[in-house]
């Protein structure tokens, strides 16, 4: 028989509790992390988009970083970690620099977090257009120093630019997915 | 376990060196142990290859009708162009087939040792894995079937590349126009030898040819038989002069779009007599020059 639990004194105030809930709040808080999972095996897939191997970090990158600045919890350094390992076997480039970059992007968001969140949009897309000019200088250098010649710098270049042209796009995809899906528990 | 609050502030904030220390530490590894890197690789392109497979053929598929529609927009222009060609292959057919006999002739009067015929496996590119580092694609392979490291790969038209990963299932084909790939050729009508590097642009330069006998713009390119997986006369490409003094192959294989391609075996197929004082190779990597081999006296 169903036990009887009196009614809490400020109803609404107590999150539901249960395993529906909890199902439901571990999906919608694994959204981000999905998201680039899925993002990644699908960029990695043949479909013969052009800038297609440029396109994944770009989409990589922003995402995290847009995270990381607003919902650290939902991209934690692990989650990172996780998501630039399988970035890595995915990508046949020299192991571990996509990890090394998307760890790093990660932590300049994270510390510069409190300014970040603050600030005016178009001062926080340039703050990420400066930190992945850094972070693809950065994996320019470890691949000539890995491959032991200089590689083209031009797709570099490019990777870049789309990483910052791509960011408007993916901040609008990012509030709305933050405001309709991971924030919208109670309302569901 | 109780943990003070400041512990765990310490040790969360820990985390991400500690991580990015993980991540320096596994560029290290992958540059250190490359086979479990690969292995890795491979297995997960092994999980997925039917997936690619799957996304690929549609695309094939409007590929094939977009092909057909553009196919009946030229269709006259086609035809007059075919039949132009069918009159001049028709003599060429003939001048083959007198070549043909009088080849079987010379060589029946020569006691000819015909060549062995390698054997080989047609795969279906699933993906392409040309990257910014590396010109590459990934062949999805039936699981009975032996595919080794360092076999070649051919499509209808010429040499596209070697082996250099096989998975259960899958393997992975380096272009000839990657920036690691150096192949000995012969240039046919200058009958000069010289190295085919790739530099991952699409026309892989020709170097280390002689001084004094310099490229001819349009010559046809084969493989010497240099090395020992790789025997002489496959089609390779072209001279192209990009601007004077630097002369490129324009490769016979489509290499933007293949499709299907052909993994010839041709390891072991010369096999030099033991003899006193014969050094034997180090397995793998190993190259000499066979002075008994088939077409040396037509190049060299």
């Amino acid at each position: 028989m169903k036990t009887f639990t009196p009614p809490p004194i400020r109803p609404g105030i107590h999150p539901r509790s249960g395993l529906g809930y909890r199902i439901d709040h571990g999906v919608r808080s694994s959204v981000p992390f999905l998201f680039v999972f899925f993002a990644t095996l699908v960029l990695s897939a043949p479909l013969n988009l052009p800038g297609q191997v440029e396109l994944m970090p770009a989409i990589i990158m922003a995402t995290i970083f847009l995270w990381s600045v607003f919902v650290p919890a939902l991209m934690p350094s692990l989650a990172v970690f996780v998501l630039g390992i399988w970035a890595d076997i995915l990508s046949f480039g020299p192991a571990g620099v996509m990890l090394l970059m998307m760890l790093i992007v990660h932590g300049v968001a994270l510390s510069g977090r409190y300014t970040l969140a603050r600030v005016n949009f178009f001062v926080l897309w340039l703050v990420f257009g400066v930190v992945m000019v850094g972070v693809t200088a950065l994996q320019w250098v470890l691949c000539c120093a890995l491959a032991l010649h200089i590689v083209e710098f031009l797709p570099f270049v490019f990777e870049t630019v789309l990483a910052f042209g791509s960011f408007p796009v993916l901040y609008v995809g990012f509030v709305w997915t933050y405001r309709f899906v991971v924030n919208n528990a109670d309302r569901a | 376990m109780p943990v003070s609050i400041q512990f765990r502030q310490a040790l969360g904030k820990l985390v991400l060196p500690a991580l990015i220390l993980v991540a320096c530490g596994v560029i290290l590894l992958g540059k250190a142990d490359r086979g479990l890197i690969e292995k890795l690789r491979m297995n997960t392109a092994d999980l997925l290859a039917p997936a690619y497979g799957l996304v690929a053929w549609p695309q094939e598929k409007l590929r094939w009708v977009s092909g057909n529609l553009q196919d009946i927009r030229n269709l006259e222009a086609e035809n007059i162009r075919l039949r132009a060609e069918n009159t001049s292959l028709r003599h060429w057919y003939d001048v083959a087939a007198a070549l043909a006999d009088e080849n079987a002739t010379l060589k029946a009067n020569l006691h000819w040792i015909p060549d062995n015929a390698p054997t080989f496996v047609s795969g279906r590119v699933v993906r392409d894995t040309s990257g910014l580092y590396a010109r590459a694609v990934l062949l999805s392979l039936n699981p009975d079937t032996a595919v080794r490291k360092g076999g070649i790969a051919l499509d209808g038209a010429g040499l596209v590349g070697r082996v250099t990963e096989v998975g259960r299932r899958s393997a992975r084909v380096l272009l000839i126009t990657d920036s690691s790939s150096r192949l000995p050729v012969t240039l046919e009508s200058s009958h000069a030898a010289a190295i085919m590097a790739g530099d991952n642009s699409a026309l892989p330069r020709i170097i280390f040819y002689p001084q004094d006998n310099v490229p001819i713009e349009g010559e046809r390119v084969v493989t010497n038989g240099e090395i020992e997986s790789l025997p002489a006369g496959l089609p390779v490409g072209h001279v192209h002069y990009l601007r004077p003094g630097q002369p490129v192959v324009v490769p016979a294989a489509d290499l933007d779009h293949v499709d299907m391609l052909r993994v010839f075996d041709y390891e072991d197929s010369v096999v030099p007599p033991d003899a006193p004082g014969r050094v034997p190779l180090p397995s793998g990597g190993g190259t000499m020059p066979l002075p008994t081999h088939s077409d040396q006296g037509l190049h060299g």
